[in-house]
């Protein structure tokens, strides 16, 4: 899943990084790289991390191995608001190159 | 994940409340066992809880233990009971039904309360995400 999307961040948000540069937040700052591709990719690795471990306790679930029944339930819950999370990510890069492509020349 | 902390804390309360519920009813189930005097009675079992790197790291807590509570028990006189001595004793657990009810309230309040603790912060977080979609 991971490697269509940093081909996307490849070709040309790098851009994108005078923007957030420019507005010097905390969250960008903290990053290890502050521009917008880099952010994406590393929520693309998290967001991969906790898909897998909600997969493993739904595994553990399915052959009645699972421990703690609300183990299971807060990593799928935390795996659908890093989805949204990244998706809405996702949806904001992708208009604002939309508004970029659309500018008169 | 540092991102969601709330829900892993949370889960934490929650893991340490269920294992509460496991030594109550562990307790209670026991609370009618007799014993020969010459052994020990069954003896109460305690979780003792610890608070995780608190105000730093991680957060939320953990079960550092298990104590147990006196095997002593209290004497009853039972001559037809098998496990009688010669002078007709057994020994019963001494665990008090009432200390162990009022436990059970709070190791299920505790457990509810954080499973609130989970709904309320996934909310949060979902209203954080609605950001500039409008």
């Amino acid at each position: 899943m991971t490697s269509p999307i940093p081909g996307v961040s490849l070709a040309g948000f790098t851009g994108v990084s005078a923007i957030s540069g420019a507005a010097s937040t905390p969250a960008a700052s903290s990053t290890s790289g502050s521009d917008f591709a880099s952010v994406l990719a590393s929520s693309l690795d998290s967001l991969q991390s906790t898909q897998s471990k909600a997969d493993n306790l739904a595994t553990q679930a399915a052959t009645g191995d699972l421990q703690d029944v609300s183990d299971y339930m807060i990593a799928s819950n935390e795996a659908s608001l890093a989805t949204e999370m990244v998706v809405s990510i996702k949806n904001q890069a992708v208009s604002a190159f939309n508004e970029i492509m659309r500018m008169q020349v | 994940m540092a991102l969601f902390d709330a829900l892993s804390i949370a889960g934490s309360g929650m893991l340490a409340h269920r294992k509460w519920l496991d030594a109550v009813s562990d307790n209670i189930s026991n609370i009618n066992t007799p014993s020969r005097t010459s052994e020990d009675a069954f003896k109460e079992r305690m979780v003792d809880v610890q608070a995780v790197n608190y105000g730093q790291g991680d957060g939320g807590v953990k079960v550092a233990g298990v104590t147990f509570g006196s095997g002593e028990g209290r004497v009853v006189y039972e001559p037809d009971n098998p496990l009688a001595d010669a002078n007709g004793n057994v020994k019963y657990p001494d665990i008090d039904l009432g200390d162990q009810m009022a436990e059970l309230m709070m190791a299920q309040r505790g457990y509810q309360a954080n499973a609130t603790v989970i709904d309320r912060a996934t909310d949060a977080y979902k209203a954080a995400l609605q950001l500039g979609k409008g």
